[in-house]
């Protein structure tokens, strides 16, 4: 479950938006939508306490840490890192109990889910941007948070990879995970999310997708 | 020539010189994993500051309590820390760019160290502060030096996880840890340590360099980061062995010596070294 009340984001004196109200009930797959520049990605980062809100609260059902996985715009890691594609997914072990012998088997699991088995030992600067998206997700996957956060997980998909993508969106809501989902494909949202938070400036609108985003099969936010 | 030089005579023959070596190989071996992810974290200036910064602390350190090893590395201590904690104070403060903000340091700490040591009088030779000196390392520094180099092979074994996700994916670790700002400063605490004990034996100015271009020089062998390390520390070693001979047969302040070998396995790596080198294939291009 996610709460949020009174709550205003976006820089200091400059609140993207009137203070929202809303919540999201636990269990929920629910779109953010908006233009560019309209808070979004802030948004996240302030469910995810990674960024104060300018007032207000967001209130969760579970703690922050270990409970929640944000996936973030890919852009901000280092592509000249170090580390190989598997290092890079079993970080989403962290702090897990489990025996070697479970935490390699999860993992080739989770490598084979995504369709990235055979890259194990690649580092990340001969990753396209498609294989690093599904390693991040795959990192996301091993964590098994049962609130996760995703600012445009579909970006640098190609078809294949957004459809392993809906597949694994579809599983975790069945699971009875709750989910927030960044997504600028509006076509997309209509068809396999029920349920859509429009940000604008004049203030935030939740309601069910099919209502906030008219019939438009190419329709792109921005 | 340079097979012609005996090269382990001096060591076997001078308490003085065994000393520096085994200090100086302890150095590089601590301050390889440092100077690896300083480049990593995009900090490798940060180290500059507080090299420059100790300048004036030990100085101080020197006027008020002579050559005593305490007051010179509690001296260098107190002010390399406030002189990167300045760099970064003003940057958040005022929005000034933390390359500028930084380069602005250096000058204002090497000036007034040079200034208090003048005034401090002759009896500590500058140049040693300055560029060390293979003299310098006696039974309490080669101690001290042991020591912090022992505490910061353990405590980067205990924060290598941590850190490393922090250097990657802070957002990341903020979601599952608490550990990420208490990993980057104990890393802090550990890089200004290190110059600091470093300081006597390679240099106030060159100490860095010891931390700095064997790290630089470990990116050109490979994309592994424990390899990474690996060959930083083996590159300080060869640097620290051969710059103390070439100091000791040529009678050259120990710390450029080192620095220099260093620095030539730099240029070589950049020139032959496999991952990106010069000589080699261009970078693997992505698609990003």
């Amino acid at each position: 479950m996610i709460r949020c009340e009174d709550l205003r984001w976006g820089a200091p004196g400059q609140p993207l938006t009137p203070a929202a109200n809303f919540e999201l009930p636990k269990g929920s797959l629910t779109a953010v939508i908006g233009a560019n520049g309209s808070g979004k990605s802030s948004l996240l980062k302030v469910i995810a306490g990674l960024q104060k809100p300018l007032s207000g609260n967001v209130m969760l059902d579970v703690p922050r840490r270990g409970s929640l996985s944000f996936l973030p715009q890919q852009q901000h890691l280092d592509r000249q890192f170090p580390i190989s594609l598997q290092e890079l997914i079993a970080a989403g072990l962290w702090g897990s109990k489990l025996s070697p012998a479970l935490r390699s088997q999860k993992l080739a699991a989770v490598l084979d889910d995504w369709c990235l088995s055979g890259l194990e030992q690649r580092p990340l600067m001969a990753l396209s941007g498609g294989e690093l998206q599904r390693a991040l997700l795959a990192r996301l996957s091993l964590a098994e948070a049962p609130l996760l956060l995703l600012d445009e997980p579909h970006a640098a998909l190609d078809e294949l990879g957004q459809a392993l993508l809906w597949k694994h969106l579809h599983n975790w809501h069945a699971e009875g995970r709750t989910l927030l989902i960044v997504c600028h494909d509006l076509a997309a949202v209509r068809q396999h999310i029920p349920q859509t938070l429009l940000i604008k400036s004049s203030g935030c609108v939740l309601g069910p997708s099919t209502e906030l985003i008219h019939q438009q099969p190419h329709a792109q936010v921005a | 020539m340079l097979a012609a030089i005996p090269l382990w005579q001096p060591f076997h023959e001078f308490v003085f010189m065994r000393r520096a070596l085994l200090g100086g190989l302890v150095l590089a071996c601590s301050t390889a994993p440092l100077g690896v992810f300083l480049i990593l974290r995009r900090m490798s200036l940060i180290g500059d500051a507080v090299a420059h910064g100790i300048l004036p602390g030990a100085a101080l350190g020197f006027w008020f309590a002579g050559l005593s090893l305490p007051a010179l590395t509690l001296g260098g201590l107190g002010a390399g820390l406030s002189m990167a904690g300045l760099a970064a104070w003003i940057t958040r403060r005022t929005g000034l760019r933390e390359d500028a903000s930084l380069a602005a340091i250096y000058p204002i700490s090497l000036a007034s160290g040079v200034l208090i040591l003048g005034k401090a009088g002759k009896r500590l030779d500058l140049l040693h502060l300055l560029f060390g000196s293979a003299l310098a390392v006696d039974g309490p520094t080669l101690t001290g030096m042991l020591w912090v180099s022992g505490i910061s092979l353990i405590a980067m074994v205990l924060i290598y996880k941590p850190l490393l996700l922090d250097t990657l994916d802070p957002l990341f670790l903020q979601t599952v840890s608490r550990l990420g700002p208490l990993a980057h400063g104990v890393f802090l605490t550990l890089v200004v340590l290190n110059l600091v004990i470093g300081f006597q034996a390679i240099g106030a100015l060159m100490v860095v360099g010891l931390m700095m271009l064997p790290a630089a020089a470990a990116r050109f062998w490979s994309r592994r980061l424990p390899v990474l390390i690996g060959v930083a520390a083996l590159l300080g070693c060869v640097s620290v062995w051969l710059g103390l001979l070439l100091s000791f047969y040529y009678s050259l302040p120990s710390g450029p010596a080192i620095v220099l070998v260093a620095g030539i396995a730099y240029l070589l790596s950049v020139v032959f070294g496999p991952v990106h080198g010069l000589l080699r294939r261009p970078p693997l291009l992505t698609s990003q």
